[in-house]
């Protein structure tokens, strides 16, 4: 019965096409998993670098009394984090939208909150903090900035009429954010916090990774890393998966409780936007305060914590240190070298990585099939930590060239082509209808419509992208290839060459945001032109 | 001077600058609504209505001219609880319960709930929901979410109330329904009302004048009272001077 409806091309209840695809997903599961099985008892990966899941589980059993305490001590982190990171992002969303021109001042930092490789600024938070607190702090960034826009795109995407109709009875800013738009932006907040549970997980889990403290899934991971035992990685990766995975599972939950009663009854008419009349010079000092912010937040919080200048260097530090020192020379062509590796295998991975989602989602339009069965899937590698990852990779990949293109292709697919997908099916049916009226085929309706309309999707994923391009690629290379700024990074840090630490953390900081403002460049001038709006 | 619960619009203009275009939604637009008087607004799309009544709610404000609800400005009126609007599409906040939806002007303006109680109550069962009270918007159909609007619209017994395309989505029975309803529950109420709408039976059904507004540059183009005794009955809509005061209005419409 199933496989008769899956093979005709009418069109199907959509009740049973939701059961079916749960089932197909089930099925797919089952079919990866005996495959998986097959491939792992063969040994047929890198002469057993992939177990098979059998056992997996059995190592798993042998090891568990070594488990409890690394997990708690990557809870503990993560969760600590998740709670003073969205904290603050649910306060720095709220101000934004009640003051936007604190979100124009903040922008910078926002950026650089978000694009920043959290693996570069992990051998600075340990030298810098200790105990939990490394973890803490990259669990939380980890949160901040998913959350922070989840909750401005909430907040400012209430219902105009929501928001005119307490204005209507004399309501102020405070009034119109309590009674309209806090419980209207709840399902985007906790939307945002779906998705930044995982990250916290993987904050906590790279900071581990620099060190400082016994316990820890990421201690345990490295720690297991050199004794190459493949069915032990395994298990720690999927225990990390485990622990995002519950947690995205959570607030899934809550959220779709609290949805039902919040959907919109009718659509929204949305009120006519005026253009802003602009002063060139203050546009001018917004913009370059908003550069400035980020480097003078770095100088304050040093000379607030009172770090030796030795292990912190502040903005002037680091700049002597790579031009006016005598070893200048030598640390910029050291950075050089790591940067002539590491840009060309970013670029590289994240073209294939987007070019392979776009590909895949157009798929899913043509043949439905593909969604329904394979989304459930994507969604929950997307919440697999990716240094969970790293390590099963590099024992199936080796050390070489590819290993970094693999991850780095894994990492950018999997958030992209869940974007994507999602904005090509969001495509309404009736902008759909007209080219069917007059007789469109599929590839055409594609072509005039699809694609069109899904743009700003194919850009928000892009954006996406570009930063944990990076961090896949400075993972492979810290953990795998001994090469580029991850590995320099990691080596600086054996060496105790604390200004190469800042430098490479700068650098890749500054990497991820100039590639992220060339996305969000050609954007605006893209979806301008279109009369289009970015999607979140 | 007009008193308490007059509308007052003295030339007032409103511009809006688009991207390369400026529409000009209301130029030198004057208009007088006495206390207890029911003024009808109707117009094709884009004359200014909505506008003129986002300025009189002071939800937007008059690049030129004045407005004075009661004698004050816009806001002052709304702060002081003089007014009461139900907007197009209910606008209900679907987290509310009807209750707390009626009771949402009450919130804004920091009224305590338990001196309305009985008012809340009253309405509920004047606009035919109870029973409904705890009833979420989404569990609602589209007339009974329009009445539990009309009722947060007169839940702080207002002196002015403004009514903006209140049945504008529902059909034309239902509407028919409604208006008759609205007609008692205005009668009730004796608040001076301004209506705006697309519908001209609806306008001549409710209104004691109407006023014809013309587009591109939004502005008043004719005054016309209607002249039918109250409470008015459903008959009217088929009576020949109901049709006659619809020609003229749909002639006003086009211009003439």
């Amino acid at each position: 019965m199933a496989t008769e409806t899956l093979a005709s091309p009418r069109p199907v209840p959509r009740r049973r096409m939701a059961g079916q695809g749960r089932l197909g997903t089930l099925r797919n599961w089952g079919i990866l998993l005996v495959l998986w099985e097959i491939v792992g008892r063969l040994r047929l990966v890198a002469d057993g670098a992939l177990p098979a899941p059998s056992a997996i589980l059995q190592r798993l059993w042998i090891d568990w009394s070594d488990y409890p305490p690394h997990i708690w001590a990557t809870i503990e982190g993560a969760s600590i984090g998740f709670l003073i990171g969205n904290a603050l992002a649910i306060a720095a969303g709220i101000l934004f939208v009640l003051f936007p021109l604190t979100g124009r001042l903040a922008r910078g930092i926002n950026i650089a909150l978000f694009a920043l490789p959290p693996i570069a600024l992990s051998p600075i938070l340990v030298i810098t903090f200790s105990g939990m607190t490394p973890r803490i702090i990259l669990a939380a960034i980890g949160c901040y900035f998913i959350t922070m826009s989840a909750t401005v795109t909430g907040l400012s995407q209430t219902d105009r009429r929501a928001i005119d109709i307490v204005r209507a009875y004399g309501g102020n800013r405070w009034k119109v954010l309590r009674l309209a738009q806090l419980r209207s932006a709840l399902p985007s907040i906790l939307s945002g916090l779906r998705i930044a549970a995982p990250n916290a997980v993987l904050g906590a889990i790279l900071a581990e990774f620099g060190g400082g403290g016994r316990f820890g899934l990421g201690v345990y991971l490295i720690g297991s890393l050199g004794r190459g035992e493949p069915d032990r990685l395994w298990g720690i990766g999927l225990a990390a998966t485990l622990i995002a995975g519950l947690a995205y599972g959570l607030f899934s939950l809550i959220a779709a409780r609290l949805t039902g009663a919040s959907r919109a009854v009718t659509m929204p008419a949305a009120a006519p936007s005026e253009a802003r009349a602009k002063g060139f010079l203050r546009e001018t000092m917004i913009v370059l305060a908003s550069i400035a912010l980020p480097f003078l937040f770095w100088w304050v919080l040093l000379y607030a914590m009172g770090t030796p200048a030795m292990i912190a260097k502040t903005p002037p530090a680091l700049f002597e240190y790579l031009f006016l020192s005598p070893q200048s020379a030598t640390n910029l062509g050291k950075l050089a070298a790591a940067l002539a590796q590491t840009l060309p295998m970013t670029i590289i991975g994240m073209a294939v990585g987007l070019a392979f989602a776009f590909a895949l989602a157009i798929g899913s339009v043509l043949y439905p099939v593909i969604v329904r069965a394979f989304m459930p899937v994507a969604l929950v590698t997307q919440t697999m930590p990716l240094v969970a990852l790293t390590p099963l990779l590099v024992l199936m990949l080796g050390r070489g060239h590819s290993v970094i293109l693999w991850i780095t292709v894994s990492v950018t697919f999997f958030p992209a082509f869940v974007t994507m997908a999602q904005g090509l099916s969001l495509v309404s049916r009736a902008a759909l209808d007209v080219p069917r009226a007059y007789g469109a085929g599929p590839l055409k309706q594609l072509r005039l419509v699809t694609i069109p309309a899904s743009l700003p999707y194919v850009f928000a994923s892009t954006r996406l992208a570009v930063p944990r391009a990076l961090l896949g690629v400075m993972i492979a290379e810290w953990l795998a290839t001994g090469k580029g700024l991850g590995n320099l990074l990691n080596q600086s840090r054996g060496y105790l060459d604390y200004g190469m630490i800042w430098a490479v953390a700068v650098v890749s900081v500054l990497l991820s945001v100039v590639f992220y403002q060339l996305v969000v460049l050609i954007e605006n001038r893209v979806l301008s032109k279109r009369g289009m709006s970015p999607a979140q | 001077m007009t008193d308490r619960a007059g509308i007052r619009i003295s030339r007032v203009s409103r511009v809006f600058e688009g991207r390369g275009a400026t529409v000009q939604a209301l130029d030198d637009v004057s208009l007088e609504c006495p206390a207890g008087s029911f003024t009808a607004l109707i117009g094709p799309s884009g004359c200014g209505k909505s506008t003129m009544l986002r300025l009189a709610l002071g939800l937007d404000h008059p690049n030129d001219g004045e407005i004075r609800i009661g004698g004050l400005e816009p806001l002052a009126a709304a702060r002081q609880g003089l007014t009461g609007v139900a907007f197009q599409d209910a606008a209900l906040m679907p987290w509310r319960t009807v209750e707390d939806n009626i009771m949402l002007p009450l919130d804004v303006l920091d009224k305590k709930r338990g001196a309305f109680r009985a008012k809340v109550d009253e309405l509920v069962d004047m606009v035919g929901l109870s029973g409904f009270e705890k009833a979420l918007p989404g569990e609602l159909s589209g007339g009974m979410r329009q009445r539990a609007a009309i009722a947060r619209a007169l839940v702080t017994t207002p002196d002015v109330l403004f009514l903006d395309e209140p049945f504008g989505a529902l059909d034309q029975i239902l509407r028919r329904q409604m208006n008759i309803e609205l007609q008692r529950i205005w009668m009730e109420s004796n608040a001076t009302t301004l209506l705006v709408t697309h519908g001209i039976d609806e306008a001549i059904f409710l209104a004691d004048r109407v006023v014809v507004m013309q587009s591109r540059p939004g502005r008043i183009g004719q005054v016309i009272d209607i002249p039918f005794a109250r409470p008015r009955q459903s008959a009217i809509f088929s009576d020949p001077q109901f049709h006659a005061l619809e020609a003229e209005i749909a002639g006003a419409l086009d211009g003439h």
